[in-house]
């Protein structure tokens, strides 16, 4: 089954809410959502990141992701945005949302999603700020 | 002469503090030969060679020396992914 799929990469922050109609399904029991955020990171001034991409070749692994998740769990619907740029804590890397029939395969599906694009995904973060004297 | 774009990401990009060169080719020769002419102009990428290549925006599966080069436009440089 070909899922109807949302794969973006953006440079404006993400706002989750924008996405919950793309994720509407009658067919759809389970929703999975996950916020991907920049987090404080001990031994570190307020963190800032700069996020790059390879685009055209991160969005086709993407596409690829989003088939394979189809196939193997049977998402019928798939938000996947990645935030591109400088980020500062507790802003949204990475946001993505599943819709299943049922709550298994959406957690799953999910979990899939997250763990290979950040295995497979041509995307780098570096730090941006200078590590704390001790 | 035909050109290949090389595209520099994290920290090969901040290696050589570009995230784009462009070097000259031969048809004929292989992309490990390129990349070598590459490094010889930017040593601080050496260490950097060791990374997957994406060639012509997909992924390359074989080793840059096995691959001749015609008219190939862009090959990227990628150090392992680090993204969500």
């Amino acid at each position: 089954m070909i899922p109807s799929a949302l794969i973006r990469l953006t440079k404006s922050p993400i706002r989750p809410e924008t996405y919950r109609k793309t994720l509407e399904d009658p067919g759809s029991g389970g929703v999975a959502l996950f916020e991907g955020r920049v987090r404080d990171d001990p031994g570190h001034h307020a963190t800032r990141l700069y996020y790059e991409a390879y685009s055209p070749l991160a969005l086709r692994e993407l596409e690829r992701l989003s088939r394979q998740a189809a196939t193997r769990f049977g998402a019928r619907r798939i938000v996947i945005v990645h935030r591109l740029g400088h980020l500062r804590t507790g802003e949204i890397a990475v946001f993505i949302g599943v819709a299943t029939a049922h709550r298994t395969k959406a957690f799953a599906a999910c979990r899939f999603l997250i763990d290979e694009l950040k295995r497979r995904v041509p995307i780098w973060k570096t730090r941006e700020e200078s590590r704390t004297k001790r | 002469m035909p050109r290949l774009r090389v595209l520099l990401f994290a920290t090969a990009r901040e290696a050589v503090g570009q995230s784009e060169l462009e070097v000259p080719y031969r048809r004929g020769q292989t992309l490990a030969e390129v990349l070598a002419e590459v490094v010889a102009a930017h040593p601080r990428l050496r260490p950097h060679l060791r990374h997957r290549l994406a060639l012509d925006g997909e992924f390359l599966e074989q080793p840059a020396s096995a691959v001749i080069l015609s008219s190939q436009k862009e090959v990227a440089i990628l150090p392992p992914f680090s993204g969500g």
